[in-house]
């Protein structure tokens, strides 16, 4: 007999209506099965069968069991929350372990109520009446998902839904629970909006880390930070700092490093404060010994010095001597000086500039043209950013003396850029620009206020050291420009510090209402207050609204935004008075609260907020803004920047169009994201001049770092820049654009890329403030320097327990075409380029494989170190050839034979030396080599990674040495200028700049 | 055999014995319970499974399905007449080829059909009529529903009440005396659309009653917006015919005008 079915449920409905209670369970049991076939026909009698399940006097199961065949109806329909509310009804009837559509919808269908009701009671903050059928039901579905070990599932649901108890449970049960941490911190941070509830969130986390038995350090110290909690921090490098073993120290600096990475300086300082002197120092032997006990929090391995005769003291107790010396390490690395100068040397060491590119700009550009020649400086400065290279500068001293005004306030200040960070010498390497004491000194105001700023620049995020000359510099004078860079220098130096007595000061040179130096006043207080959301804000809003002039209300408008930084929700009323405003400029700083509010939170509303003033607003001033505070909105997420713009940069309005443009500069800046490069290609070539220069900007932050052989289209663009520079009919918008991107693209002696985000995916709260700022040279040309404050080198640093760098070698697993500097320009005539350095990487390879040959044949391990090392390193006079190469010879037997065989075409990996340039696409793939002397603490394809040291008795040897030279050699007049580049190479450290004067 | 088998089929028994004592309320607590019982077999639909006394049971309940329709017509209970019809109408359909066809089939669908009639579901009785194969269309039953239908929709009523006695079966009967109140009901309403007043000899000519007396019950039961007054039936006719709605025309031209100014403003 053939399997017969039935073709219709008319039967089974028809038995519903019979009076017997049996054959209603009978015909609904049956129904229920039949439903998925059967349910167009089923769908009208829905209301016989609603009516059974509200019959009170039916068998409760068969209630439910009517319920349930409702709900399915009713999911059928289409009508989910119909489906949902009679599933509920349906109670154990509803299998949540179910595998069919329909269980899966209402499941998901669920989960989204009981979020949304819970989001609801906590955003309103009061009890919110919940199904507590419904609340079953999740709970139900969570502790499935812990039973059948999907933890990411039920972490994640537990997340949305605010269970912050089902998510412990969750993390506690699974099997990994580093992993599971690791991805729940990951979770918190890209989905969770709320700012309350992450920071819920992360304390749960770090209560279950601290539970385990072997804690992860490096990742409580992340969310510890993110908690702004810098007692927990303090705590955990102290326990591990006073711990026996070498190795927990070297995690302790490994946390400092990671931590400074994210440049929060007013955390890290008061990290540093809280690190609890030595219990016995050598010097202070008797006293100390008597308070110490009390501050000592840890029950660490030291003997408590608990008997009551305290007088005589253990003299200088071997174990605190190395905490001590401990300490003074991870202070250094705390206050930033450690990693500032390691890569400061970096840089210096690296730099591959291109002074033919300047040379050509130089030439090309009409000496009469000020925008295009102070242009030039600032591409310049860009490019040499932080390598303190400044021959350019030196070789044209005549050319350069043709600024005048605020072109020579920013060449001055351009000297800032190019000596960032070199916090000791600083000061006497600006010392003939600074104002000098007394009666002003003689020289020309705009150079003296250019120094200030510079010594802001080169100080920025670390100003501790220059905190006090600046502000004596400010109160010195009444001159509106040196109070302009001095107001700078300060902000930038201070930067999110909330100093009072700073705060003061700058905030009387507001109230002298002069144009000026109002406007950078008004930045100033922005800088000092970095997301604190001081009451101090509507007190510089008051202000706004009372003076006249434009230029301090604009200051003042991107002051109060960056009061706000990373606030999310807690800045809403801010913005809210802000956008309402009737002062256009006020509104274009409510643009930029929102985008510093929810600085890469890729917040919905957010975004929706600035699309709608980005077609609303009537000035255009506040619709570029909109448009481009998208970028910062969105830069956490770069994939979608170009997607959400891509209409808005169709606009028949211009400065929408340059919005959108730099929106994708900003969000996509050192991805060389594809979509990005498209979007911005036909705006390079604009009919609006501002538009052009925009995009031309916009698209050399996004490639920078990225080589030819990845994108095709860098060659390209590099073409494009070189011929609009040269046309002398372009514009000189778009020319000024041109002459930046080349500066950009070139950035830091092509050793640094514009990085938002750190790796451990918190903000990096300079890079996103600079940005900001220079996204204001619209209005005020001298704040382009602000980009530096984004760059980020890209680099490897390893780094010994004594914090120097030794040689190690690792291997980038990639063709070395892919990432290698470019090709320096070439002009045909001349052998110019002959000079420059040639590209560490292609020779580092060649140079190896021939000195593996000699080493082969001679059978001995002695080979000369300096080859592999950069034209300036070689000619420093370290230990070059040092005989202990054991651990190297291993390495050559086992690698010459495979470096052999691919050497002809072209090698499908390289050997890099510590430390070395590792551009953000190469990182994954840096692998280390086997039996190498190092293994670093953690693993890290680039920045500052501790290694190791698995041979400790064996000599090490160093690439870059220390202590820098301190002779800053007195200014002498501009006879030096020739001298500058053969001394830059022989000598080890950046010489100070020879000082130059200006013919004005 | 299987006891229960068994027990259903002495159930079925003494049914059909009460049935022909016509004790029916006898035969409705028996077929309740025989219902019931028939849930335990799971050979019949919707399961279909094949247990070894498939065939016997299917048999079995189909025979007790069309003494129940039959019970339901004698009962003159139209609601169980269709539940049972139903219930039953798989056994017909899904169940045909595992079974012998049933004597009884042709009778129970002539019933439905005249069912639908009565109750003047003409989509019904034409979604019933597409279902059933032409050669059961040649069927006494059958032809006779649709030859009542023809004449029902062509309007010949009186040919509609003389089938009364060519009626195939006497369970037909019950159906048609419904039939002929449906078909007064037709006649009732043309007639207050035709005219404005009929005489009330007319009328009773018309509605098809034998003497004024009915007439005026009739009146009085199911219209009695009509009137009677001096020898007339007087229709209240629905005189108001609702006037075409003006288009606002302008309004809405200046609306579409003004949303288009807007879009342009927009980006």
């Amino acid at each position: 007999m053939a399997a017969a079915m039935v073709s219709s449920a008319g039967g089974l409905l028809a038995m519903l209506n019979e009076p017997q209670p049996s054959l209603k369970h009978h015909a609904l049991s049956h129904l229920n099965n039949l439903v998925d076939r059967f349910w167009p026909e089923i769908s009208t009698s829905v209301p016989i069968i609603e009516s059974l399940y509200e019959d009170e006097e039916f068998d409760l199961h068969q209630r439910q069991l009517a319920a349930l065949l409702v709900s399915k109806v009713f999911y059928y329909l289409g009508e989910l929350n119909d489906s949902l509310s009679y599933a509920l009804g349906a109670g154990p009837s509803f299998d949540v372990s179910e595998d069919t559509d329909y269980v899966h919808t209402l499941l998901a269908k669920a989960i989204d109520e009981y979020t949304c009701l819970r989001n609801k009671a906590i955003e309103l903050k009061e009890m919110v009446d919940i199904d507590a059928r419904l609340e079953a039901i999740v709970e139900r579905m969570l502790e499935k998902c812990i039973t059948d070990g999907k933890y990411q599932q039920a972490m994640g649901i537990a997340i949305e839904c605010q269970r912050l108890d089902k998510l412990e449970d969750a993390i506690t049960a699974s099997d990994n629970v580093q992993g599971t941490l690791s991805y729940c911190i990951n979770v918190s941070h890209s989905f969770v909006n709320h700012r309350e509830y992450r920071h819920e969130v992360l304390t749960l986390l770090v209560k279950v880390y601290q539970e385990l038995p072997s804690p992860d350090y490096l990742s409580i110290c992340q969310c510890l930070m993110f908690l702004d909690e810098p007692k927990g921090v303090a705590s955990i490098l102290e326990k591990l700092l006073r711990s026996e073993s070498k190795d927990d120290a070297l995690l302790a600096l490994q946390i400092a490093f990671d931590l400074v990475e994210n440049e929060h300086q007013a955390f890290l300082l008061s990290v540093r404060d809280r690190l609890p002197a030595p219990k016995t120092r050598p010097v202070e032997v008797v006293q100390a010994a008597t308070t110490a006990p009390t501050e000592n929090p840890s029950g660490d391995v030291q003997m408590t010095d608990g008997t009551p005769a305290p007088t005589i003291v253990h003299e200088t107790d071997p174990v605190d001597a190395t905490y001590a010396e401990r300490l003074t390490k991870i202070k250094g690395i705390l206050s930033g000086e450690t990693s500032i100068q390691l890569t400061l040397q970096f840089l210096y060491s690296h730099n591959k500039s291109d002074l033919l590119i300047l040379k050509t700009i130089k030439q090309s550009v009409e000496m009469r043209n000020s925008v295009c020649h102070s242009a030039t400086i600032y591409a310049n400065a860009i490019m040499h950013a932080g390598t303190t290279v400044d021959t350019f500068l030196r070789e044209n001293l005549d050319w350069l003396s043709r600024a005048t005004n605020w072109a020579k306030f920013s060449a001055t200040a351009g000297l800032g850029v190019i000596h960032r960070g070199h916090l000791q010498q600083g000061r006497s390497l600006m010392a003939p620009y600074l104002p000098q004491g007394g009666a002003g000194g003689g020289g020309s105001p705009y150079s003296e206020g250019g120094a200030l700023y510079a010594l802001g620049l080169i100080h920025a995020n670390h100003g501790e050291g220059i905190k006090e000359f600046l502000r004596d510099s400010l109160r010195s004078t009444n001159v509106e420009v040196i109070q302009h860079g001095a107001c700078l220098g300060l902000g930038l130096s201070a930067i999110g510090t909330a100093d009072e007595e700073i705060y003061d000061d700058v905030k009387s040179v507001l109230y002298t209402d002069s144009a000026v130096a109002g406007e950078a006043a008004g930045i100033s207080m922005g800088l000092l207050l970095v997301g604190t959301a001081t009451e101090k804000a509507s007190e510089m809003l008051a202000y706004a609204h009372e003076t006249q002039h434009e230029k301090i209300i604009r200051g003042l408008a991107l002051g109060i935004a960056l009061t706000v930084y990373g606030r999310e929700e807690g800045a809403d009323t801010l913005i809210e008075q802000m956008t309402r405003d009737q002062d256009p400029i006020i509104r274009y700083g409510g643009m930029y609260a929102l985008a510093l509010a929810y600085s890469g939170t890729a917040n919905n509303k957010a975004i929706r907020q600035l699309l709608h003033f980005a077609v609303s607003d009537v000035s255009d001033d506040v619709r570029r803004t909109a448009v481009l505070a998208l970028g910062f909105v969105l830069y956490s997420d770069p994939e979608q920047t170009p997607r959400i713009v891509s209409l808005l940069s169709e606009s028949y309005n211009p400065h929408v169009r340059y919005g959108a443009a730099l929106a994708v500069g900003i969000s996509c800046a050192g991805t060389g994201l594809s979509e990005a490069i498209s979007l911005l290609e036909p705006l390079t070539s604009d009919v609006v001049d501002f538009v052009r220069q925009g995009a031309l900007i916009a698209m050399a932050m996004v490639m920078v770092q990225i080589s030819e052989a990845s994108d095709s289209r860098v060659g390209t663009f590099r073409r494009q820049l070189e011929k609009i520079i040269l046309d002398k009919h372009e514009d000189t918008m778009s020319k000024m654009g041109a002459i930046l991107a080349s500066g950009i693209l070139d950035a830091g002696g092509r050793n640094v890329t514009i990085r938002l985000l750190s790796k451990t995916k918190h903000d990096k709260v300079t890079a996103v403030i600079g940005l900001a700022v220079f996204s204001q040279f619209w209005y005020w040309y001298p704040l382009i320097y602000f980009i530096s404050l984004a760059f980020s080198p890209t680099a490897f640093i390893g780094l010994n327990y004594d914090l120097k760098v030794p040689k190690f070698e690792f291997m980038s697993h990639a063709k070395p075409s892919l990432f290698e500097y470019p090709k320096p320009t070439t002009v045909a005539t001349s052998n110019t380029a002959a000079k420059l350095p040639t590209a560490v990487l292609s020779t580092s390879v060649k140079a190896k494989a021939r000195a593996k040959k000699e080493a082969e044949q001679k059978a001995n391990a002695e080979k000369t170190s300096g080859a592999e090392k950069s034209v300036s390193e070689s000619g420093s006079g370290k230990e070059k050839g040092s005989t202990e190469k054991e651990g190297d010879a291993m390495q050559v037997d086992g690698t010459a034979t495979v470096e052999k065989k691919a050497a002809e075409p072209e090698p499908a990996f390289e050997i890099l030396v510590n430390p070395a340039r590792v551009v953000p696409a190469q990182e994954k793939y840096i692998k280390l080599l086997e039996g190498s002397r190092y293994v670093p603490v953690k693993l890290a394809p680039s920045g500052f990674v501790l290694l190791k040291d698995l041979r400790e008795h064996e000599p090490e040897v160093l690439s870059l040495t220390d202590a820098p030279t301190s002779t800053a050699s007195p200014a002498t007049g501009a006879a030096a200028a020739t001298q500058g580049t053969t001394a830059m190479a022989v000598d080890d450290e950046p010489q100070p700049p020879q000082a130059f004067e200006y013919a004005t | 055999m299987d006891p229960q088998l068994t027990e259903v089929s002495q159930q079925l028994e003494r049914f059909k014995a009460a049935f022909v004592r016509k004790d029916y309320s006898t035969c409705s607590d028996l077929l309740s319970r025989l219902k019931v019982l028939l849930t335990k077999f799971t050979s019949l639909p919707p399961l279909f499974e094949n247990t070894p006394n498939a065939a016997q049971e299917l048999t079995l309940a189909r025979d007790i399905y069309e003494h129940a329709v039959v019970l339901s017509v004698k009962t003159e209970d139209q609601d169980a007449f269709e539940r049972d019809f139903f219930q039953l109408k798989p056994y017909y359909v899904d169940a045909r080829n595992r079974l012998p066809p049933s004597p009884q089939e042709n009778l129970i669908l002539g019933l439905n059909l005249l069912r639908l009639l009565v109750q003047n579901r003409i989509a019904e009785f034409h979604t019933e009529l597409e279902l059933l194969s032409s050669a059961t269309l040649d069927n006494p039953c059958i032809k006779h529903a649709v030859e009542l239908e023809q004449s029902f929709m062509e309007g010949a009523y009186n040919r509609v009440l003389s089938a009364r006695q060519t009626a195939p079966d006497a369970t037909y009967v019950y159906f048609m005396d419904l039939l002929a109140k449906t078909i007064r009901d037709e006649i009732a309403g043309c007639s207050e659309k035709a005219y404005d007043y009929v005489s009330i000899s007319d009328a009773k000519q018309m509605l098809l009653f034998s003497s004024d007396q009915e007439l005026l019950t009739y009146v009085n039961e199911e219209h009695p917006e009509w009137e009677v007054k001096e020898g007339f039936v007087v229709f209240q006719k629905a005189k108001e015919t609702a006037p075409c709605k003006e288009i606002p025309s302008l309004q809405l031209i200046n609306q579409t005008l003004s949303y288009a100014r807007e879009l342009e403003r927009i980006v």
